[in-house]
């Protein structure tokens, strides 16, 4: 290609944009108005506004049809995991066999090292929240999109940037914690276990707000135009990443710390009259 | 509610999560850490098996050793008994040898003594014949001296 010809299919390409950009200035709707900041944070925290309509019947909010499509995407891929791997799977792991492998042996070792006494369950407790958090907070990335009931498209959020999803993931691993307890320990473990109840409010609150604020950092970004340029692709990323695994993390080594405490078998201590008892026998 | 907390909703993402975690560990969990558990069995088991036969190795190496140790002892009473046994041979060979050197030496003289013996006495008859034969002649010689002389004296000559 020539010089000459070289500057003339830039100066078309110029061309074009130009005009598409005036064209686009031209076609704005002087009637448009902006949504101001504080309305679209407060819609990313509350969700007040975009409704989803589920089955008919009910109006919910877009981070529960996350969870519904997360959950699904998960229940289809361990069945298919299930039905044409697991029975494959050979003594010499493949790259696949080796990857699953490693996820829950992760979260085996994990549940292990916290509550030795009963792993199965708690294992396979926080394999599943450690899976749903993770793949849940990274479905956002994707922006898939929903029409809302007043007919509006809106970007599905991750499951757990919803109060009422974090709420539901705190009072549920609440609820594991307290049967551990129950179930190795009796009343007692349960008890023991109910003492901490500021915990499913803790737990709860700490998914919701540090999903939230990587959402409301990336709200932020994309609402400004001069921020809504190549930043976002390393903010919203980065920070749904880090939202991922941290959360994932954090969530599944504190259930497994406190249902090994709730479910770990404590020693009966002798009561002071019998030992006292115990020594006049031996001086005598 | 405030915050929008809504206990229907709250609800309805609790039944999706245990429906999730059912599904999650009956059907991903449970078979992949079963297989896992298998197979860490198996290596246990094959490790154990690794471990008794390294233990029969080495107790078959001690008794072997031991079996080495016992057979280089034997080896040295063998050596030291043939030792023996071929320095008593060699003994009796050098004596035998020494016994039939003697006797060959003896009957060499014996033989040396009846050859000079009948050397001797060879000789003897050897000089006793040649003096006779010197004898006969010198008696000859002087008898035909005798006769010519006296044939000549006689006058007679040969031409008659």
């Amino acid at each position: 290609m020539t010089k000459k010809r070289k500057a003339v299919s830039i100066a078309v390409f110029a061309a074009i944009i130009i005009a598409l950009i005036i064209g686009i200035a031209a076609t704005a709707r002087p009637d448009a108005v902006k949504e101001p900041i504080n309305e679209v944070m407060k819609d990313a925290v509350l969700h007040e506004t975009g409704r989803i309509n589920l089955f008919g019947e009910l109006r919910v909010n877009p981070a529960l049809i996350s969870a519904y499509i997360v959950s699904g995407i998960l229940i289809a891929f361990a069945l298919v995991v299930r039905i044409f791997v697991i029975p494959k799977f050979t003594l010499v792991p493949g790259r696949f066999q080796y990857l699953l492998e490693k996820g829950v042996g992760l979260f085996t070792g994990l549940a292990k090292q916290n509550s030795p006494q009963k792993t199965q369950f708690i294992g396979g407790y926080i394999f599943t929240a450690g899976a749903y958090i993770f793949f849940g907070t990274i479905f956002e990335l994707f922006g898939f999109q929903a029409v809302t009931v007043s007919g509006h498209s809106i970007a599905l959020p991750a499951p757990l940037a919803d109060i009422n999803g974090a709420i539901a993931m705190g009072f549920f691993s609440y609820g594991v914690i307290l049967f551990g307890g129950l179930i190795n320990n009796g009343i007692k473990g349960m008890f023991h276990a109910l003492k901490d109840f500021t915990l499913p409010v803790s737990m709860s609150f700490r998914l919701f707000g540090a999903l939230l604020s990587g959402a409301l950092v990336t709200e932020l970004v994309y609402y400004y135009s001069l921020t809504s340029y190549v930043l976002p692709v390393i903010v919203g990323v980065l920070f749904t990443l880090l939202h991922a695994l941290i959360q994932a993390y954090v969530l599944t080594m504190l259930v497994s710390i406190f249902y090994g405490e709730s479910s770990e078998k404590k020693e009966k201590a002798e009561k002071p009259e019998k030992i006292k008892k115990e020594k006049r026998r031996k001086t005598v | 509610m405030p915050l929008n907390i809504d206990i229907q909703q709250i609800l309805l993402h609790m039944l999706n999560f245990v429906i999730l975690f059912a599904v999650m560990y009956f059907v991903l969990y449970k078979p992949v850490k079963a297989f896992i558990d298998k197979r860490d069995a198996c290596f246990r088991e094959m490790e154990e098996k690794a471990k008794k036969d390294l233990d029969d190795a080495a107790a078959a190496k001690s008794e072997y050793e031991e079996k080495l140790r016992g057979a280089a002892e034997e080896i040295r009473t063998m050596k030291a008994e043939a030792q023996k046994d071929s320095r008593e041979d060699a003994d009796k060979i050098r004596s035998d040898a020494k016994k039939e050197a003697k006797e060959i030496l003896n009957v060499a003289k014996l033989k040396a003594e009846h050859d000079t013996e009948v050397m001797i006495k060879n000789a003897n008859s050897e000089i006793c014949e040649l003096a006779q034969q010197a004898a006969e002649k010198f008696v000859i010689d002087n008898t035909a001296d005798a006769y010519d002389s006296f044939i000549h004296s006689a006058g007679i000559s040969d031409k008659d």
